[in-house]
C-alpha cells in the first residue's frame, strides 16, 4: 500500500508503546490520544469524506456513553452489549439526521446537528427517572473483559487501538474504494454527480450513519474508561468542537489527520498543565484561550491542516528536482 | 382565561429583547454571509460591562449604554480587522471554525478575568413591578423591551433611508456587482459586522439587570437567536423580528403548560421542524439553504 507508511509507524509506535513504556501516566496519555483520535476519524467521515460539517456529533458520543452505562447499571448488562445498542441507536439517529438534512448544506447543517445535540443534553439532564438527570452516572467497576473492568492501562491501549485501526482502514476505504470516489464527487459538486448516476442521497446518509456509530463505539468505550458519566460534558457543544477540531488540526479529509490532530491536542493539555500547574477554572480557561486562538490562526493561514500542509512541502521537492 | 393577558405580555416582552440578538445575527448574516457562532459571547461582554460599571462605578445599566455603545462598536470593528477580515472570502468551514474560535477565546477570557460565578445586577428598582391591567411585569424587562424596539427601529430606518445602509443592502443583494459599482466591500462588511456586535452588545446591557451573568451565558441565549433567524429567514430583517415574537410564545406558553424544565426542547424541536419542512424560513427565499450562500 503507497503512501500508508506514515500511519504504519504511528500504528506501529502505539502498539509498542505499552512494551516499552510502563509509567500509567504516559500510558492514560496514548489511551486518550488513540480514543480522541477516534472520535475525530470517526467524525471525518461525515464532516470530511462527505463535506457534512457537524457540531453536533457530541450527541452520538453521549447515546454511546449513555447506552454503556445505562444498560449496565439498571440491568447488570455488559458494556459490549451496551456498545452495540448505542451504536445501533446512533446508526438510527445519523440516518434520520442524514435524511432530514439532506437539503441543509454549511452552515445550516452545523445548526441543525447542534440543535439535535441540544435536544439530548436536555433530555439526559432532565429526565430523572430514567438517565438521574444533570448528576449523571457513576459507571459500576465490574472486574474482567466482558465487563471491561480493567485497571490494566495495557489492555486499554489494546482495546482502542483496535478502535483506532478499524477507523483508519475505513478512512483508507473512503480514499481508495469506488464509493469513496462517489463520496468525493458529492461533496466537490453533488449536481454534477447525480447527473453522472452517483447514489448521491444514499451515500450521504450511509457516511452521516457510520460517522455516528462509530462515534457511539468511542463514546461507549470512553464511559467505561473514565467511570463516569456527565450530560453536561458528554452532549456539550465544546465536546463536539473538539471531534471537529482534531480532525481540522490534523487534516480535514485525510487518513491520518484525525489521530495527529488529537496527539497534538493532547500535547498542548498537557504541556499547559505542566506549565500553569495545578487543576482550576483559571488553567481551564488558560488552555482553552490558546484552543480558541489556535483555531481561528489555524484558519487563517492553513485551513488544510497538519498533513496536507507537510504532504505538499514533501511533494514539491521530487517535483522541483526532475524539472531542473 | 385570566392568564391570556400575563402570558401576551410577557411574549411580547421577551421576543423584543430576542428580536435585539436576532436582528445582529440576521444583518451580519445577510450582508457577509457569514454564520456568527460567537454572536452570544457579545451578548456575554455587553452584560458583564453592564455588571462591571455597576459594580465598580455605580452605574446603572441604562446609564452605561451611552458610553457601551460606541464601546462595544468599536469591539466589533476591531474583530472583524483582526479575526473576520482575512477570512471573509474563504469557505464556509473556515468561517464557521473561524468564529466557534473566536467564541471559545472569548469565553475563555471571560472565565479566566472574571471566574466561572455567576454575577448579579442588583438595581434599585430590581423588585419594581408595573401593572397592566391583570399582567404583571417586570420595570426593568419593559425598559429593556422599549429599548430593544428603538434600537431595532433605528437599525431599520438606518438600512432604508441611509446612503451607507443602501450600500449595505446592495451588498447584501450581489456583493460582486456592488463592488464593480464602486462600493469598497471591505468596509461595508467591517461595517456591518460592527452594527451587528452592537446590536447584541446592546441586548447584553439590557439583559444584565434582569439575568445572571456567567463566561457561558451566551449559548442559551444564541441558540434561540439562531430559531428565530433561521425561522425569519437566514438574513431576513422583518423575518427575525416576527420569528424572535413566534419563538418567544413557544417559550412562554411552553413553560406555563409543561413546565419551565422543558420548554427548550420545545423551540428546538421548533427549530429542528422548521430546517426539516422549510429551511429557507418562513419569509426567506427558497432554496437558499440549498445553495447555502
Amino acid at each position: 500500500m503507497k503512501g500508508t507508511w506514515p500511519a504504519v509507524a504511528f500504528f506501529a509506535i502505539a502498539a509498542l508503546w505499552p512494551v516499552v513504556v510502563r509509567d500509567p501516566f504516559l500510558l492514560d496519555s496514548l489511551v486518550l490520544i488513540l480514543l480522541w483520535g477516534s472520535t475525530a476519524a470517526a467524525w471525518n467521515v461525515a464532516g470530511g469524506y462527505a463535506g457534512q460539517v457537524s457540531l453536533g456529533h457530541a450527541a452520538f458520543f453521549g447515546l454511546g456513553a449513555y447506552s454503556a452505562a445505562l444498560l449496565g447499571t439498571k440491568w447488570g448488562l455488559s458494556p459490549w452489549i451496551g456498545l452495540l445498542v448505542g451504536a445501533v441507536l446512533a446508526t438510527g439517529f445519523g440516518i434520520l439526521l442524514g435524511f432530514l438534512s439532506n437539503r441543509l448544506r454549511g452552515p445550516y447543517f452545523a445548526l441543525a446537528t447542534i440543535a439535535f445535540s441540544q435536544v439530548l443534553l436536555i433530555v439526559a439532564s432532565r429526565w430523572r427517572g430514567f438517565t438521574s438527570g444533570s448528576e449523571g452516572i457513576p459507571v459500576p467497576f465490574r472486574p474482567g473483559f466482558w465487563t471491561l473492568g480493567i485497571t490494566d492501562k495495557r489492555i486499554w491501549v489494546a482495546i482502542v487501538l483496535v478502535l483506532a485501526i478499524g477507523l483508519y482502514l475505513v478512512e483508507l476505504y473512503l480514499e481508495r474504494s469506488r464509493r469513496g470516489f462517489q463520496l468525493a464527487a458529492v461533496r466537490e459538486d453533488e449536481d454534477a454527480a447525480l447527473s453522472l448516476g452517483v447514489p448521491a442521497l444514499w451515500l450521504k446518509v450511509a457516511a452521516i450513519a457510520a460517522s455516528a456509530a462509530l462515534t457511539a463505539v468511542a463514546g461507549a468505550l470512553w464511559a467505561q474508561y473514565v467511570g463516569f458519566v456527565d450530560p453536561l460534558y458528554v452532549f456539550s457543544v465544546d465536546l463536539s468542537v473538539r471531534f471537529a477540531l482534531a480532525a481540522i488540526l490534523g487534516g480535514i479529509g485525510t487518513a491520518l489527520g484525525p489521530f495527529l490532530g488529537a496527539a497534538l491536542i493532547l500535547l498542548l493539555e498537557t504541556y499547559l498543565r505542566a506549565r500553569f500547574g495545578g487543576i482550576g477554572a483559571g488553567l481551564v480557561g488558560i488552555y482553552l484561550i490558546i484552543y480558541g486562538t489556535a483555531l481561528v490562526l489555524m484558519m487563517r493561514f492553513a485551513p488544510q491542516g497538519i498533513v496536507p500542509w507537510v504532504g505538499e512541502r514533501f511533494r514539491r521537492r521530487p517535483a522541483a528536482g526532475s524539472a531542473s | 382565561m385570566h392568564v391570556v393577558p400575563q402570558l401576551l405580555v410577557s411574549t411580547i416582552l421577551l421576543g423584543g429583547i430576542y428580536a435585539l440578538i436576532a436582528v445582529g445575527l440576521t444583518l451580519i448574516f445577510g450582508v457577509m454571509r457569514v454564520v456568527n457562532f460567537a454572536h452570544g459571547e457579545f451578548l456575554m461582554l455587553g452584560m458583564y460591562l453592564a455588571f462591571w460599571a455597576f459594580a465598580l462605578l455605580h452605574l446603572d445599566p441604562y446609564v452605561t449604554l451611552v458610553v457601551s455603545l460606541p464601546l462595544i462598536f468599536g469591539l466589533g470593528w476591531l474583530s472583524y480587522r483582526a479575526v473576520m477580515r482575512p477570512v471573509i472570502h474563504a469557505s464556509h468551514n473556515v468561517q464557521i471554525f473561524t468564529t466557534v474560535g473566536l467564541s471559545i477565546a472569548l469565553q475563555n477570557v471571560a472565565l479566566v478575568l472574571w471566574s466561572a460565578d455567576s454575577q448579579f445586577v442588583r438595581t434599585g428598582y430590581y423588585t419594581v413591578v408595573v401593572r397592566m391591567g391583570s399582567a404583571v411585569l417586570n420595570l426593568a424587562q419593559l425598559i429593556a423591551f422599549a429599548v430593544a424596539v428603538l434600537t431595532t427601529a433605528a437599525l431599520f430606518a438606518f438600512l432604508r433611508w441611509s446612503y451607507t445602509g443602501k450600500l449595505m443592502r446592495a451588498t447584501a443583494q450581489d456583493r460582486a456587482v456592488a463592488s464593480l459599482m464602486g462600493i469598497d466591500t471591505g468596509r461595508v462588511f467591517a461595517l456591518t459586522w460592527a452594527v451587528g456586535i452592537t446590536c447584541v452588545g446592546v441586548a447584553g446591557v439590557l439583559l444584565a439587570p434582569i439575568y445572571p451573568v456567567y463566561p457561558t451565558v451566551g449559548l442559551q441565549f444564541v441558540l434561540i437567536a439562531f430559531v428565530a433567524v433561521v425561522l425569519g429567514g437566514l438574513g431576513d430583517m422583518a423575518g427575525a423580528l416576527i420569528a424572535s415574537l413566534i419563538v418567544a410564545a413557544v417559550e412562554v406558553i411552553g413553560s406555563y403548560v409543561i413546565g419551565t424544565a422543558w420548554k427548550e426542547v420545545l423551540y428546538l424541536l421548533l427549530f429542528i421542524g422548521i430546517l426539516v419542512v422549510r429551511p429557507a424560513g418562513l419569509f426567506g427565499q427558497r432554496g437558499a439553504e440549498a445553495i447555502g450562500t
